[in-house]
């Protein structure tokens, strides 16, 4: 074979339903047209960023400096590090320098570098499933293995079955809150509790430390609070991106902030340089660094994304659908109303023309990912499909 | 701290670098930056051009709907068939923008097509000296790297290429114009390379070769960059626009595929699917765009050429053994001691940095990245010229 077994078998695995639905759906456009098609498959938000980071990239560009395109250190501009420094100072009240912060090309290239810089191989991370798949390719990119941990019915961290999934083995839990697939936002609660039961492994004499998947960070409901987790635990590493509060995702920028408490820091960034320089990302690209380190405060309407999350869950109730209401992100996860989840979505594509994501590409069979990143009037337009698909598949 | 063993070894291993290049800092303090010069570094004091800059300006402000949203993982379709209509013009091969990944800059190219070709245990041949961050870029992904010395003059070794190859052998990386020698392939030694390649092919062993063309517009004296496309069939290059549009921070690169390459589909699927899981996803939006429309031109190589003319000429005077680069911005010259880590030492003490040849490889030499001002250049003079009469 040509392409490497590993890939090629990674491939296989997803290709299946993935490509199989992803064609029918592009026949499906075709057919009725783009306009008439109700795509909520994709994470890929249709906001533009803000207009004042528009205006800032203009100028920036109108009035070049020198040397503005060239490399520079692999961790990132010190003075935009120390913009995001005081912002975090600021936002969890803990003493955040510049060398504590490390551009990335974006959340997932952060979480590459992070990854490559700490796991050996074997090494374990847990995961709260449902998850983002996308976390097991990373893992395992680095010789780690993903351990998938369920989490409760309401979709928060279930605390036990977190202690039971522990092993000698287990170096990192990651968390992604608020959460893809499902819109959970974690609670003071449980964060309490798995801070406690890593303290407790920490007193027995093994390091676990927490990866902060932070990309949906500024986009939370109700004006809830995100739990400050720095607080919480010490030995945290938060990455995050533009992609989403800034609308950026194609320019791949973010970041990665450590602790100001783990003590062998300094090393950790030397990891992560090594790791950065190495895997090819060099250093995140130079022009976009320079523009969000003033925009740390700022973000897209989250009023905007919220109208649209109370629209979708209202038509999904009225349906009759079985749905936790989603905190933050702009992804809703429904029960399908049949077990065999995928043949739901596939009569939902093929009579409604809406189009979803199973759930068992989030590790979760029986249910299925709505991404309402969409304009308002295509989520008012769907009303109807939903409320026929509801009439057909669900006993009331 | 848990950082990983095998980057606690990196750290270790390239401890030297480190000391080095405090010791260069320490310097700079010491004497002022203005009083050091610096041929250390890869990273070009050229600026884009002009045409370039204004073009960057009136898209930034063009506000096209979704200009800064994911595009499909292997880059924007417009930008992809006008470099592969480049391809077409300098290849007459059928080029399409199926053919064309967009990448994070050469080095995020390079571990995409790796991490796409190789299984545990297999080895990619590179011919020494070499850019180091090779080996790392094939262990990354499992696989193990085969050195191979080149000849004297830097210029490729065929036999030793034909002793190294055995069964696990699944790519050799060409990297011309060369870091760090300057050394530019002919095309008789990519023939008989691709010949002998040929051989094994015949048996139903392919071997790719992965071409690192991040130099290719940076060569002098009018030499043609053989088209290493019409010469062999499994044929990837790797390129981006950190030096010949002088963006290298922007991270802006592509890899062309080969139309020749059998059964190409599943290895396009694959790359495609590696700068995703890699965590790349993409290539910079906006600088996709920005460099569609420049791939025919570069800086001012002229430039760089009478650079390279300055650094030969004072070397060759001094009394140094060097060969006459033909692109790139790196010479290579013989330490005049065995020791090139000292005689490195010896140069910080005339104010002058360099990187020793060990860093590449190849002990007993020294690496200059001349992509440093003239004046920079011209007040080396005097120092060099003082080294070898005082070094015994």
């Amino acid at each position: 074979m040509i392409i490497s077994k590993r890939l090629h078998k990674l491939i296989a695995d997803q290709e299946g339903w993935t490509r199989r639905m992803f064609e029918e759906g592009i026949k499906i456009k075709k057919l009725y047209g783009e306009d008439n098609v109700y795509d909520f498959s994709l994470g890929n938000p249709d906001i533009e960023p803000p207009e004042d980071l528009q205006k800032t990239l203009a100028d920036t560009l109108a009035h070049p400096q020198r040397g503005m395109h060239r490399y520079m250190t692999n961790s990132g501009y010190e003075d935009v590090r120390r913009e995001i420094a005081e912002y975090l100072h600021e936002l969890y009240g803990l003493p955040f320098n510049s060398s504590q912060i490390f551009m990335t090309t974006g959340c997932a290239g952060g979480l590459n570098i992070l990854l490559k810089s700490i796991l050996n191989k074997g090494d374990e991370v847990l995961v709260p499933s449902p998850f983002f798949w996308e976390f097991k390719n990373y893992i395992e990119n680095h010789g780690g293995a993903i351990k998938l941990v369920r989490s409760k019915e309401d979709f928060q961290l279930d605390i036990g079955q977190i202690e039971r999934a522990i092993t000698a083995k287990t170096k990192v839990v990651l968390l992604n809150s608020p959460n893809n697939p499902t819109g959970a936002v974690y609670n003071e609660k449980s964060l309490k509790g798995l801070a406690g039961l890593l303290k407790q492994k920490r007193r027995e004499g093994q390091e676990i430390y927490i990866i902060a998947d932070d990309a949906y960070r500024k986009i939370v409901y109700n004006g809830i609070k995100l739990p400050n987790l720095f607080r919480l635990y010490d030995l945290v590493m938060a990455v995050t991106s533009h992609s989403k509060d800034l609308a950026l995702p194609g320019e791949r920028i973010g970041y990665i902030a450590i602790s100001p408490r783990i003590k062998e820091r300094d090393l950790l960034v030397s990891a992560l340089m090594i790791s950065m320089r190495t895997l090819g990302f060099v250093n995140a690209p130079a022009l976009f660094q320079r523009v969000v380190g003033k925009f740390q405060r700022t973000s897209v309407s989250i009023e905007d994304y919220q109208k649209k999350r109370d629209a979708l869950y209202e038509i999904l109730m009225e349906a009759g659908f079985e749905c936790v209401k989603p905190m933050g992100a702009f992804y809703m996860f429904p029960k399908s109303p049949i077990p065999d989840e995928l043949e739901f979505i596939r009569t939902l594509q093929r009579e409604e023309r809406i189009m979803v994501v199973p759930g068992r590409g989030f590790g979760k069979k029986g249910y299925f990912r709505i991404a309402y990143c969409v304009p308002f009037e295509a989520i008012l337009k769907s009303r109807d499909g939903f409320i026929r698909i509801g009439k057909k598949f669900i006993k009331r | 701290m848990g950082i990983s063993k095998s980057i606690s070894k990196s750290m270790k291993d390239s401890s030297w670098i480190r000391a080095m290049f405090e010791e260069g800092e320490k310097l700079k303090k010491q004497l002022g930056p203005e009083n050091i010069l610096d041929f250390t570094l890869g990273n070009p004091v050229a600026e884009p051009p002009d045409k370039l800059k204004e073009e960057l300006v009136h898209i930034a402000s063009s506000k096209i709907k979704g200009m800064h949203r994911y595009m499909t993982n292997s880059g924007y379709e417009e930008v992809r068939a006008d470099i592969a209509k480049f391809y077409e013009e300098r290849s007459s091969l059928p080029f399409t923008k199926d053919h064309i990944i967009m990448t994070v800059g050469a080095a995020g190219g390079i571990n995409v097509a790796l991490k796409a070709l190789l299984d545990p245990g297999n080895e990619v041949i590179v011919p020494n000296p070499f850019f180091v961050e090779f080996r790392f870029y094939i262990e990354n992904h499992g696989g193990s790297i085969r050195l191979v010395d080149t000849q004297e003059d830097f210029h490729l070794d065929i036999e030793k290429i034909e002793k190294a190859i055995n069964r696990k052998t699944k790519a050799i990386i060409i990297n011309s114009p060369h870091n760090p020698t300057g050394v530019v392939y002919n095309e008789k030694e990519l023939k008989d390379l691709a010949e002998l390649l040929r051989k094994r092919r015949e048996k139903g062993q392919r071997i790719f070769i992965l071409a690192d063309e991040a130099y290719r517009k940076i060569i002098y004296n009018g030499t043609v960059l053989p088209d290493l496309f019409n010469i062999y069939e499994d044929t990837l290059v790797i390129t981006c626009h950190s030096k010949d549009l002088a963006l290298p921070g922007e991270r802006i690169g592509h890899i062309a595929a080969s139309p020749h390459i059998k059964n190409l589909r599943p290895l396009l699927d694959a790359m495609i699917f590696a700068n995703r899981i890699l965590g790349f996803i993409n290539a910079p939006a906006l600088m996709q765009r920005l460099v569609q429309k420049f791939q025919r031109n570069s800086v001012d190589i002229m430039d760089y050429q009478r650079k390279r003319d300055a650094i030969y000429r004072i070397l060759v005077e001094s009394g140094f053994n060097v060969t006459k680069p033909l692109g790139a911005f790196y010479i290579f010259p013989e330490s005049p001691i065995p020791d090139d880590i000292q005689f490195v030492r010896t140069l910080q003490q005339h104010q002058i940095l360099a990187v020793p040849g060990i860093g590449f490889g190849k002990p007993g030499y020294f690496r200059l990245a001349y992509c440093v001002e003239m004046d920079v250049i011209e007040r080396s003079e005097k120092y060099f010229k003082d080294i070898i009469p005082n070094i015994r």
